[in-house]
């Protein structure tokens, strides 16, 4: 991988250069670290207010609790998770997410592959068309779309629901593939089509694997916003197929601060998309490994 | 360069022998690979649109065709036009800072050991929901300094470095010889050396009243050249009492400036009232002076911010957008970074140039189609934002802070149940997304055809 | 070699992604079909209230009542469902009953029965055709049990619809005894009173009041109290429908009163623009009392036993909104209506099971609850406060509902705009009386005209 040779060019560095070189080193340090301070802190703030009674978050801030630890409580959490609907609602957002992300990536990547490196007529003008769609609003479709699940029977089910959120995160998807599988060196795609390979062999091939960071994005990304949906979900399901979110917002109590609940379910409902992240994010570097090797 | 790579080769073809051109087959195979992503848009988001569109010619109910009025009144409406300058205003602030803070972050990401704890960090808040961040930070930039997290802060700082005034808020009885202008408690009429003045004082928290404080006391007769008197808490718990004079345990007020203002305004003498409230004023000449207690007794403290006010509630909002969505730029730049091909890089620091020209010269716009994407897609999520919107502004800030899709949601769901008007909106909306994205769109037929 | 470790992730990816359409499959069928009530009901009973049995019917109602007022309800549910058979499932829509509950309407998939808290909403369902009228047994039922005002508040264009389940009295007035004694303060019973109570209570060192106006609607209840005192049932009666203008002289009235108090820097508690209500709820009975006195409907009891460490009936106690001008005794009130979506024998029984005193006691017993039924027993509310609340809304010499909740949620139901947001701006202004006339004129007019 690397030029054979040059890693014994490698002048003697100063005292003043090595200084700096330190310094420099030292300062990013500092200054990421004081980034993730910041970063960090509402979210600690929300956490801590999870841990607080009702009563307790109304009268003063989450801060108060760090110097009269008493005030610390799971309460919100067992209530939560003591709930079967809510514990139900769980599985829910599972079947839901899940295939809707898989859709989005399978679909969005032969698209994707489509618009990049096959011609047909037309291409330029759908895919300007397909990138207007990005700016569609969700609200814009839930009266149409609601009045046609109907029709159709879909209205209430968790298919429609996939349905839905693979629809609305394709052009994205779309967006996003296209402009990496275009990076691929033209040579690369010209010399496997000199050697037969069909269109098919091609994609799964060549261009997936040196997509796969975009892919994994992607992936992240989709997964995210679907996990973390109210709307689409608060209008196209019912009781039994309901998710997290819209659970939680049913446990909102009308007139009466709802930060106990809020935050608690906020947290809950993180955990697997966090997991998730993490999970991926260590498949970037193998993807970094393996497409490098050029 | 494309040696490690081994091509598929078609089984039944030699490698070299050339096939006869696909060109029918080639549409089919198009055809193959855009008919799930084509039949989906198409169904449930291109049908919503010319949904939409048809619909925003028809009024609330659907039955009455109104051709163009929907529009006509969405743009006399002023709160559509806030909308739109709103819309303005993040387009060009949201969507550059989020980039630049993810370019920012995934290039000095790569140089620190704790990388991947860093990204985490930053990247946390995508996985929130939108809703609870929004309550995150209405709740952080509450007014009330006892429940916002910021505005406690600013208190405390305030409170440290600047000087507390002993009794915020007191104000006297109306028709006792004294009145409050403009903070100053001043009286009526003027007063001559030798005479008394007192300050019966009400409005005062009973702990504001320190503890060395003791009872009122009427002062005693003051010599011919000074201006004595008391200053106390005209006030007994429960009620009680007689307004304007100690006793029944009233409490002087101990640490009140007093002045002595001649009749052309300067102030010729002071005193502060002592435990039980009496003040003296010596070494005053004959005349007429209005015995004043100035406002600096009395300054309200400092409350905070109004963070989530008419003015400020758009910055704050966009403040949370970049909290949550540069995390996203990091990530897609850090993705992007991890596909480039190094040795370029490594070849150019081995030439001896500087971080800066490495970044500016070849990391930079190596990571161009990145970085268009990242930008475009935060421009088309700006454009049309809606959660943050709806539910950081308390609702008397959200006409300040409306948006479109906010102004959208209201109309055709909030209880306006215009759907007519809605669409027309929505229609508003995609409008102003097309600009961006043809210039866009041209650019990568450039690049391509290059 | 790196290629066959990629095909290996598509192909489980594939895998993964087809099982999962497989799976979602089979439980959407189950999912979406499990939720309507099949019309093949098998009642072997005739439609005789709760000995009709529904065994194997399942029901679904829905509601915004979530946290403990779900529990509360289900509670009552659930004797319905011992009583028949049937399998009752509650939904909560949160706070936007309109939206959710329209579109499901459209979607063809409503609930059997929703429980609503607006006749305003209750009467475009009506008009919509959505809305399954009483039956003959119910319509008795309810005529025996309730007042006249509340029959009529059901029915739309001569037939009942609704059943009203929860009411609620919004002409309570709740203070701080605490506060009050300290300050000396008495229970006023006239609006002069009422202000120099405050008054007195402000000059202790406490605001008199708190206001929670971030949203706007408490304003509305406030305005609502005022003008039934000032301008008498008729009138009032007249401005629900927009039978009389806002300009009309009535109206300037009500808000030149309401102008004394909001325009009262000393008495009223600053912020009020974004404070929540609960906040003010906690202003008032937290910790450390900034205020007094805090109006709103009887749920502020709700408020206080969560949210804070006070306890109705010992230092927390209301009293009834003064009278203006020599006015009566006179109630706004408030409730939710339970309303039939699907034909069918079950739902049917359901509201019979409603419309009767044994399903409210259930839940008086719980507490935080006010039943519009004359049949049930005020003794069997826990505790005094409860007791008297539901007593002066039962026997009101002049009761009449929330003027904004008939009102069409345009103008009287919506955040950022109508009724709400002009009655925010006027709290900011007080002296633009005229003005504020002329922009609730504006968007009733808009609201109406539709």
């Amino acid at each position: 991988m690397s030029v054979p040779g040059l890693t014994i060019v490698k002048g003697k560095t100063s005292g003043a250069a090595r200084i700096l070189q330190f310094l420099n080193h030292g300062l990013v340090n500092l200054v990421l670290a004081i980034v993730a301070i910041f970063w960090l802190v509402p979210t600690i703030g929300l956490f801590i207010a999870s841990l607080r009674s009702s009563t307790d978050n109304s009268q003063s801030g989450w801060w108060d609790a760090l110097t009269k630890p008493a005030q610390l409580t799971l309460d919100n959490y067992a209530n939560l998770l003591s709930n079967s609907q809510f514990m139900g609602s769980f599985w829910n957002t599972i079947m839901i997410t899940v295939p809707a992300t898989v859709l989005v990536v399978v679909i969005g990547s032969l698209a994707g592959y489509a618009f990049s490196w096959l011609k047909f007529p037309g291409r330029d003008w759908l895919l300007l068309a397909v990138i207007v769609m990005l700016a569609v609003p969700v609200q814009l479709a839930l009266i149409p779309i609601a009045s046609l699940y109907g029709k159709i029977g879909l209205f209430g089910s968790i298919i429609g629901v996939i349905l839905f959120h693979v629809a609305f995160g394709l052009p994205f998807a779309i967006f996003l593939l296209r402009n990496f599988f275009t990076q691929v060196p033209g040579e690369l795609m010209e010399a496997a089509r000199l050697d037969g390979a069909s269109e098919w062999r091609i994609f799964s091939g060549v261009i997936l694997p040196l997509g796969m960071p975009a892919i994994a994005s992607l992936g992240i990304f989709q997964f995210l916003w679907v996990w973390n949906d109210m709307l689409v979900a608060l209008i196209f399901t019912n009781a039994t197929s309901q998710p997290v979110t819209v659970a939680i917002q049913s446990q909102l109590r009308q007139f009466g601060a709802n930060i106990d609940v809020l935050s608690s379910g906020a947290f809950l409902s993180m955990i697997i998309p966090l997991i998730v992240f993490f999970a991926f994010q260590r498949y970037f570097v193998t993807a970094l490994l393996a497409g490098s090797q050029r | 360069m494309a040696t490690d790579i081994v091509l598929p080769v078609e089984p039944g073809t030699e490698a070299g022998e050339k096939r006869p051109p696909r060109r029918r087959s080639g549409l089919w195979i198009a055809a193959g690979f855009l008919a799930p992503a084509l039949v989906l848009l198409g169904v449930l988001v291109a049908y919503p649109v010319i949904y939409s569109i048809w619909r925003s010619l028809y009024d609330a109910s659907g039955q009455n065709f109104l051709g163009l009025g929907n529009y006509v009144t969405m743009f006399t409406d002023p709160g559509t036009f806030t909308a739109i300058k709103n819309n303005v205003i993040w387009v060009v602030v949201a969507p550059i800072t989020c980039t630049i803070l993810g370019l920012i972050f995934a290039v000095l990401m790569d140089k620190v050991k704790w990388a991947i704890a860093f990204k985490l960090i930053i990247f946390m808040p995508m996985a929130i929901s939108m809703v609870a961040a929004g309550v995150i930070f209405r709740t952080t930039f509450q007014e009330n300094p006892n429940l916002g997290a910021v505005n406690a802060g600013l208190v405390s700082i305030s409170k440290a470095f600047s000087h507390q005034s002993a009794y915020p808020g007191a104000r006297p009885r109306t028709q006792e010889g004294i009145t409050q202008t403009g903070g100053d408690i001043a009286t009526d009429s003027t007063v001559s050396p030798g005479a008394v003045q007192n300050f019966p004082l009400i409005a005062i928290k009973p702990a504001d009243v320190p503890g060395s404080a003791k009872d009122a006391v009427v002062a005693k007769n003051p010599a011919s050249d000074a201006i004595a008197g008391t200053v106390w808490l005209d006030f007994v718990r429960g009620g009680g009492g007689t307004n304007g004079e100690p006793g029944d345990g009233k409490k002087g007020l101990p640490g009140v400036k007093v002045e002595a203002v001649d009749s052309s305004g300067k102030v010729v003498g002071t005193a502060t009232t002592a435990d039980d409230g009496t003040y003296a004023i010596s070494g005053l000449a004959k005349g007429s002076y209005t015995v004043t207690l100035p406002a600096s007794n009395f300054a309200p403290p400092f409350n905070g911010v109004s963070w989530l006010g008419p003015q400020l509630v758009t910055a704050v909002i966009i403040l949370s957008y970049v909290w949550i969505w540069a995390g996203f730029a990091m990530v897609m730049i850090a993705s992007g970074l991890s596909a480039m091909d190094r040795s370029l890089q490594e070849a150019a620091r081995m030439d001896g140039a500087s971080e800066w020209k490495v970044f500016t010269r070849i990391t930079a716009p190596l990571l161009s189609p990145v970085l268009i994407v990242v930008f475009v897609t935060l421009i088309i999520n700006v454009l049309k934002i809606f959660d943050l919107v709806y539910v950081i502004p308390p609702p008397s800030s959200l006409p300040d802070a409306t948006v479109i899709a906010v102004q959208m949601w209201t109309v055709s769901f909030g209880g306006g149940n215009n759907q007519g008007l809605g669409s027309a909106l929505a229609v508003l909306l995609l409008i102003l997304v097309l600009p961006s994205m043809i210039i866009n769109v041209r650019r990568f037929r450039e690049d391509r055809d290059r | 070699m790196a290629l066959t470790q990629h095909r290996r992730l598509l192909a489980s990816l594939a895998v993964i992604g087809s099982a999962a359409l497989v799976l979602t499959g089979c439980s959407s069928g189950g999912g979406g079909g499990g939720g309507t009530s099949p019309s093949a009901s098998s009642d072997t009973g005739s439609g005789a209230g709760s000995g009709t049995d529904l065994k194997g019917v399942t029901l679904n109602v829905a509601s915004d009542w979530s946290g403990a007022e779900q529990k509360n309800f289900e509670a009552v549910l659930k004797k319905f469902s011992d009583d028949t058979g049937a399998t009752v499932n509650y939904t909560s829509y949160g706070s936007d009953v309109a939206t959710a509950l329209n579109t499901k309407i459209q979607g063809g998939d409503p609930p059997d029965v929703a429980v609503i808290p607006q006749p305003g909403l209750l009467y475009s369902l009506a008009k919509a055709g959505s809305l399954i009228p009483l039956d003959s047994e119910t319509l008795d039922a309810v005529k025996a049990n309730y007042a006249k005002d509340w029959v009529d508040l059901g029915s739309y264009q001569g037939k009942t619809y609704g059943v009203w389940f929860k009411g609620a009295n919004k002409s309570t007035v709740w203070y701080n005894t605490d506060v009050y004694d300290a300050a000396g303060a008495t229970v006023p019973k006239t609006w002069d009173d009422f202000m120099k109570q405050l008054q007195t209570i402000a000059d202790s060192g406490t605001y008199g009041i708190s206001i929670g106006a971030d949203a706007g609607w408490p304003l509305t209840d406030w305005f609502e109290n005022v003008y039934l005192r000032t301008a008498g049932p008729e009138k009032y009666d007249k401005l629900s429908n927009h039978e009389i203008p806002w300009t009309d002289p009535s109206v300037a009235e009500a808000l030149k009163v309401l102008a004394q108090l909001w325009g009262n820097k000393q008495v009223v508690q600053p912020g009020t623009a974004q404070r929540t209500f609960g906040d003010s709820v906690t202003a008032v009975f937290g910790d450390k009392p900034a205020a007094g006195t805090v109006y709103e409907g009887d749920f502020v009891a709700g408020n206080i036993a969560s949210d804070t460490k006070s306890v109705v009936g010992k230092n927390a106690l209301f009293y009834p909104f003064p009278s203006i001008n020599g006015s009566g005794p006179a109630v706004v009130g408030g409730g939710n209506a339970a309303v039939q979506l699907k034909d069918n024998k079950g739902a049917a029984a359901l509201m019979k099971y409603l419309a009767s005193p044994e399903a409210a006691t259930i839940w008086v017993k719980l507490g935080g609850f006010t039943s519009p039924n004359k049949k049930v027993n005020t003794a069997d509310y826990p505790d005094e406060v409860s007791k008297q609340i539901a007593e002066d809304v039962v026997n009101a010499q002049t009761f009449r509902f929330d003027m904004s909740d008939l009102a069409p949620s345009a103008f009287g139901g919506t955040k950022g705009t109508g009724e709400w947001q002009i009655l925010i701006d006027f709290f900011k202004n007080p002296s633009a009386v005229t003005g504020t006339q002329q922009k609730l004129e504006a968007a009733a007019a808009a609201a109406w005209g539709k």
